[in-house]
């Protein structure tokens, strides 16, 4: 059986503390669920860390996910983000050769996509973008026939928009 | 007052309420072995890692306090984690305290070093690396609060040498971190979906009670025998359920599953309403899941949001403490007397004891009845893994809470010698009789050394029939008697065996155990009783794979 799978964003907060990423990823792993993008960073507070993740996943996902992670001693809250009541947002940075040829079309790349050129050195440089999955996505594309040397690209934030 | 970290572990441990400790030295744990000499905990050296953690377990099953074993690094600690998975998988509160190398040295391939912190992450509800002593006592607290809180489970301690060894003064030690053991209130909704399971349970024609573990880890029998009486509703049990409800009130249909009885499997399938307790309806409990209980509103009240749902769907659940939740349960139900349903079970058990496969354990199932009778009312049994499992938790009848040990999750052969050497340590006033086979038996032989040594009174009957015998049935329905593997020896003199180690020991035929059980009953120090079996002493009913809970085979042939 084919279940339909579907993005799923789960937002939690977690002790600052050695070991308790791979608690977290263990938990993904064990069901089964692959972890397609993961940012985590300190909160507000020293002692506690924010991290979110992103899976395709069926429906089973948030239920089995969120009551594994909720046993975990070092999880302090769960929660998954749906669209509408949460903003998304990620970010790449793209490293291009600048050359004679492909000069012209960058920049004008650069005002149509508002990237920002976050390093320039010699001929190499490195746009940054933030946005939506769907605006890093038309950058990618967008800038794909121009060389692109190498990408970093962030999983997705999300923080609730309604309390 | 300054103490080293292996000081302030012991103190701690011994505050928090842990008398005995069952472990095997290393070099990195000496400092805590040292401690020892002036400690009142009681230390107990086993033979091999993997029973001091099969002690620890046996133990905590027996008196519901906290199992406590102790390993140095590397060896001894993977040689742990057989028994913390056992554990595990079975809810136990244990701490495991396994040593390390220096702080310095660690990630450094070090003699003796392994990461078992990350070799136990599945395997353990939480883990602690204990990097200073002033963090020690808050660690040993907060280690101990997690294993006994929720549903309990073993957490482990890794604990590098200089920590252990390095002297704080006692205003030092830094208090708890931040950490999180779920508190689980009885609140509102909890209220609310209680009154709709007395509701769905009071209206219902053919209630079962399902229990499991569960119950006993909640210390909920009073409770739960309260329930059964005032609705008048027959109950059937998952392994880890077993003993955890008086069974003298005729409500007992017994064990279902894969090795159920019949009775039990066949009833619970008849069933228009199921009210499932501590249990999480394995797949050993529900054989194919799509076939189980096909008429039931199911539902579901457990500790553990885990457990809600995982492997059936449930129609209502609730979590709370199972205590709790029942005391409540009581309030909301209906006194019943259910005579229609009750009389149809009853014709159900008459007709299948009429064609005399009550327990399916043949001879065997009779010797288990024999010593049972021989033995006080409040004996605990501890049983192996294998048929002899299925032959104890068939034919022995429960008559105290914690009066039956047995691996059930994990299924881990080797697991009853040990465990029953622990549950005799934390339960001296009880007797405490093993039953185990030739497999079973040899994969922790050494711990009659321990026995032994420590004069341990438990009673050891190891079944011989020169096979695995669980193997070889199911290499018989399944594979076509095609048996491979699974033969044994009769080579091996187990009674000169248990001799040598110093315990007295005696041979006997289960057709004719004649003096042997006497002898075993009367012993004042442990004993051991071998029986020889017939290899073909199988057990019946038997639900094949991938097959549901009403369709077994019973017997040979079929």
């Amino acid at each position: 059986m084919e279940k339909e799978l579907k993005e799923h964003v789960i937002s939690m907060l977690v002790n600052n503390r050695p070991g308790v990423l791979a608690r977290v990823a263990g938990v993904f792993g064990r069901l089964g669920y692959n972890i397609e993008s993961l940012c985590v960073a300190e909160t507000g507070s020293p002692k506690i860390s924010r991290i979110t993740s992103v899976s395709k996943a069926d429906p089973d996902f948030t239920e089995k996910v969120k009551k594994q992670l909720n046993r975990l001693v070092d999880v302090i809250s769960v929660n998954e983000l749906d669209d509408d009541r949460s903003v998304k947002r990620e970010m790449v940075l793209i490293g291009l050769d600048v050359n004679e040829r492909n000069r012209s079309e960058l920049f004008q790349a650069v005002s149509i996509l508002g990237c920002t050129v976050v390093s320039l050195k010699d001929s190499y440089c490195i746009l940054q973008i933030v946005g939506t999955k769907v605006d890093v996505e038309t950058a990618l594309n967008f800038l794909k026939p121009l060389v692109v040397k190498d990408i970093a690209r962030t999983g997705a934030l999300a923080l609730e928009s309604e309390i | 007052m300054e103490r080293t970290g292996a000081e302030i572990l012991l103190r701690t441990l011994k505050e928090e309420g842990v008398d005995d400790i069952f472990g095997y030295p290393g070099a990195s744990t000496l400092p805590i072995h040292d401690c020892m000499i002036e400690s009142s905990i009681r230390h107990f050296l086993v033979r091999h890692e993997q029973a001091a953690a099969h002690a620890a377990d046996g133990y905590a099953r027996a008196t519901g306090k906290v199992g406590v074993c102790l390993a140095t690094s590397g060896p001894g600690a993977t040689n742990l984690v057989t028994g913390i998975a056992t554990a595990y998988m079975d809810s136990t509160p244990m701490i495991a305290l396994t040593g390390q190398v220096t702080t310095n040295l660690l990630g450094s391939d070090a003699f003796q070093e392994t990461d078992i912190i990350g070799i136990t992450l599945p395997i353990t509800k939480h883990s602690f690396l204990v990097q200073d002593p002033r963090d020690m006592a808050s660690t040993v607290r907060e280690a101990l609060a997690i294993a006994k809180s929720g549903r309990p489970g073993p957490v482990l301690i890794d604990l590098p040498r200089d920590v252990l060894a390095l002297r704080i003064k006692e205003e030092e030690a830094r208090e708890p971190g931040f950490f999180n053991t779920t508190e689980l209130k009885f609140g509102e909704d909890e209220r609310i979906r209680l009154k709709e399971i007395a509701r769905l349970l009071n209206e219902s024609e053919r209630p079962v009670l399902l229990i499991g573990g569960g119950v006993k880890l909640a210390q909920a029998f009073t409770e739960l025998s309260d329930v059964i009486e005032k609705v008048s509703i027959p109950f059937v049990t998952t392994m880890m359920g077993i003993g955890s409800a008086y069974t003298t009130n005729g409500y007992n249909l017994g064990l279902i599953g894969t090795h159920g009885m019949e009775l039990a499997n066949r009833i619970i399938h008849q069933a228009d309403f199921i009210l499932a307790v501590g249990a999480r309806f394995s797949d050993r409990s529900t054989s194919v899941i799509e076939g189980f209980a096909p008429l039931a509103t199911i539902a579901q009240i457990d500790v553990d949001p885990t457990s809600i749902g995982k492997n059936i769907k449930t129609d209502i659940s609730v979590v709370s403490d199972i205590r709790v939740s029942l005391k409540e349960l009581l309030g909301l139900v209906a006194e019943k007397k259910r005579d229609d349903w009750l009389s149809r079970i009853s014709k159900e058990r008459s007709r299948i004891e009429m064609e005399g496969c009550a327990d399916g354990c043949g001879p065997v199932g009779d010797f288990i009845r024999q010593v049972q009778g021989n033995m006080p009312e409040k004996t605990i049994a501890v049983a192996d893994v294998g048929l002899n499992q299925i032959w104890a938790v068939r034919s022995w009848k429960v008559r105290i809470p914690r009066g039956m040990i047995t691996s059930g999750g994990m299924g881990t052969m080797g697991f009853s010698v040990p465990a029953a050497m622990g549950a005799k340590v934390g339960d001296p006033d009880h007797e405490v009789v093993v039953f185990t086979g030739d497999g079973g038996f040899f994969m922790n032989v050494q711990e009659l050394a321990t026995i032994g040594f420590y004069n341990i009174p438990v009673k050891i009957i190891v079944f011989n029939n020169g096979n695995l015998g669980m193997i070889r049935q199911i290499q018989h329905h399944f594979y076509s008697s095609r048996f491979r593997d699974s033969r044994l020896s009769d080579l091996v003199n187990i009674t000169e065996i248990a001799r040598g180690f110093g315990i007295e020991s005696e041979k006997a035929s289960v057709h004719d155990p004649g003096a042997g059980i006497e002898k075993l009953c009367k012993a004042e120090g442990p004993f051991l009783l071998e029986v020889i079996v017939d290899e073909d002493n199988f057990v019946y009913p038997i639900i094949p794979p991938g097959r549901s809970n009403i369709e077994m085979i019973y017997g040979r042939g079929e």
